[in-house]
């Protein structure tokens, strides 16, 4: 199965608001839905860099995409991976799979096609100044972000 | 076996098929369903396209040869042959032709202690199964429509009979679920269905109230067999959605602007405090997108019913507990103000351009929402109580709301137009 004509009209929309909030993030494999990936990188403010990979779902823009930190491999502040951390809850992570991190951005009970990859990454850069407070502090990331009402 | 007449009942068009075989005249293995102390009997001449109740019992079934004539001699010998050791009647059918080309049908039941006469009736075809509706609603004119139904569930379910009692003709029912003992209690099936996919299970209740229908039925996650259901949205005059995701509903609200098909969303929210009705008219009023997004509808207030969908929607690292304390259920009559809202809505919304006795009913559904509350709880906890009067809101009334089109909605907006998704 393609891309239907408003997904593509979706796609172009979100890489046309991409290019304006993150320059450096590009769509990948996107001929096949299921395939299709957003990656690019993020610089923190103390300067760190971070290669972001959202996927894109098949039924785009209904479900809520896949967000995974592809490098570097990241650890906490005590020196765990958090890839080893699994789910949690006070780092706003989800399960993980082939072996990198995904982030806990919107549930959803909060997604809806209102919601663009944009959107989705400025919750992503968040979380990585959040996760950088923690390595500083060693508060849990959601001392600096607040969890949405499950 | 009681001393009143046994009543035999056999599918008018069974009989009519057999008449119209050619060639001599033989014997043939029917089925037949006994009940109540072998007072009442279901005869078929092959397998019924329903699932069939009562106590199995041998049939055989014979059609008389071109003179009307029947061998009844070696018909009832064949017939005591098959008699076992329990008890069970054999029930002899004898097909023939009347003097007027109509065809009729002699029973008989036969027992260790002889041979009885029954009284034969006919099941009747269509035109007579739904006269008495003639005037309310055109059944011949709704027998053609082709409704689609997503999630065949304590909200589905008696839509889904309800619309075959009111002559709906075809129908599509897409779940993939099967029916548990937590779900009985809220569906139009019962426990000789547990087990089975609420689709084929509600099928053969669609076919109990009319055994005419054409039910088709797509065992599919919505989410994840996109391009099967949109050929579905594709081929149906209206869209039911009683799902119980909002992904399903965002890719159903797609795919019903695609094909620019009328849909009716229902819902029920926690513990079936109450529920709301949304009916989508594409590129005419607000599409699912825009009323989720007015706020009017909260995925997290929706009714929790069973374990699988509290997964598909909450984080994984919700803990066990919680997921088990948020599978709270309602009562099947907190459903039934919902289901019987959205049946209407789908009635009239079928009958459009049809002259029927509820014509009238769509002048008064001005709103594409509507709000129903079963109980001073949850989203409707600072509600006066009902009382006297009828000027504040209150339980067990419906409410419009008056809803316009997100002009920034990003599935139906202004920016987006019709041609430039059809
Ligand atoms: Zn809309």
């Amino acid at each position: 199965m393609a891309w239907s004509s408003q997904q593509s009209a979706r796609l172009r929309l979100e890489t046309d608001i991409l290019s304006r909030y993150f320059p450096t993030f590009s769509l990948r494999d996107s001929i096949i839905p299921g395939h299709a990936v957003v990656e690019g990188t993020m610089r923190s403010n103390a300067g760190h860099e971070y290669v972001i990979r959202l996927h894109v779902p098949a039924d785009l823009p209904n479900s809520v995409p896949v967000v995974e930190i592809i490098s570097p491999i990241l650890k906490d502040r005590f020196g765990h991976s958090l890839v080893d951390l699994g789910t949690s809850y006070s780092m706003h992570l989800l399960k993980p799979e082939n072996g990198v991190v995904r982030i806990c951005h919107y549930s959803a009970s909060h997604w809806s096609p209102n919601v663009t990859f944009t959107k989705v990454l400025l919750k992503i850069r968040a979380w990585i100044e959040a996760y950088e407070g923690h390595l500083d502090s060693g508060f849990p990331i959601d001392h600096y972000l607040p969890h949405m009402q499950a | 076996m009681s001393s009143m007449t046994a009543l035999v009942y056999v599918l008018e068009e069974q009989v009519r098929d057999l008449l119209r075989e050619k060639g001599s005249s033989r014997l043939i293995d029917g089925t037949a369903y006994g009940f109540d102390d072998w007072t009442v009997f279901h005869a078929y001449t092959e397998q019924p396209f329903t699932t069939p109740s009562g106590y199995v019992c041998t049939c055989i079934v014979v059609r008389s040869d071109a003179m009307g004539l029947v061998d009844e001699e070696k018909t009832l010998a064949e017939a005591r042959h098959r008699l076992d050791s329990d008890e069970r009647p054999v029930i002899v059918l004898i097909a023939s032709s009347d003097a007027t080309g109509s065809p009729s049908c002699r029973a008989l039941v036969v027992t260790r202690a002889g041979v009885t006469g029954a009284d034969t009736r006919f099941v009747p075809r269509r035109s007579e199964l739904y006269t008495r509706n003639t005037g309310l609603l055109e059944t011949s004119a709704l027998a053609a429509k082709r409704v689609l139904i997503v999630g065949l569930g304590s909200g589905g379910s008696p839509i889904a009979l309800e619309l075959a009692r009111a002559g709906v003709g075809h129908f599509t029912l897409i779940d993939f679920d099967r029916l548990e003992l937590g779900n009985i209690s809220r569906h139009v099936c019962g426990v000789n269905d547990l087990g089975r996919f609420k689709t084929l299970a509600v099928r053969d209740q669609i076919l109990q109230k009319n055994p005419y229908a054409q039910v088709s039925t797509m065992e599919v996650n919505v989410n994840q067999a996109l391009s099967q259901v949109d050929e579905a949205v594709a081929g149906c005059d209206l869209l039911i959605v009683a799902s119980d995701n909002d992904q399903s509903r965002f890719n159903l609200n797609q795919m019903s602007l695609n094909y620019n098909k009328v849909a009716l969303y229902g819902r029920a929210i926690t513990r079936a405090a109450g529920g709301d009705v949304l009916r989508v008219r594409p590129w005419k009023g607000p599409c699912y997108n825009c009323i989720f997004s007015s706020g009017l509808v909260d995925g997290r207030e929706e009714e929790m019913s069973q374990k699988r969908q509290a997964l598909s929607v909450l984080p994984a690292y919700v803990e066990e507990d919680k997921i088990n304390s948020m599978i709270q259920v309602g009562l099947s009559s907190d459903i039934a103000p919902i289901a019987n809202m959205m049946t209407k809505m789908a009635l009239v919304e079928l009958s459009r351009g049809i002259e029927t006795g509820i014509s009238t009913v769509d002048e008064d559904l001005a709103s594409d929402f509507y709000v129903w509350a079963n109980r001073r709880e949850e989203a409707y906890g600072n509600w006066p109580r009902m009382g006297f009067k009828w000027t504040h809101p209150s339980i067990l009334r419906w409410y419009g709301a008056r809803v316009d089109r997100d002009p920034n909605c990003m599935v139906c907006g202004s920016h987006i137009t019709e041609d430039s998704v059809i």
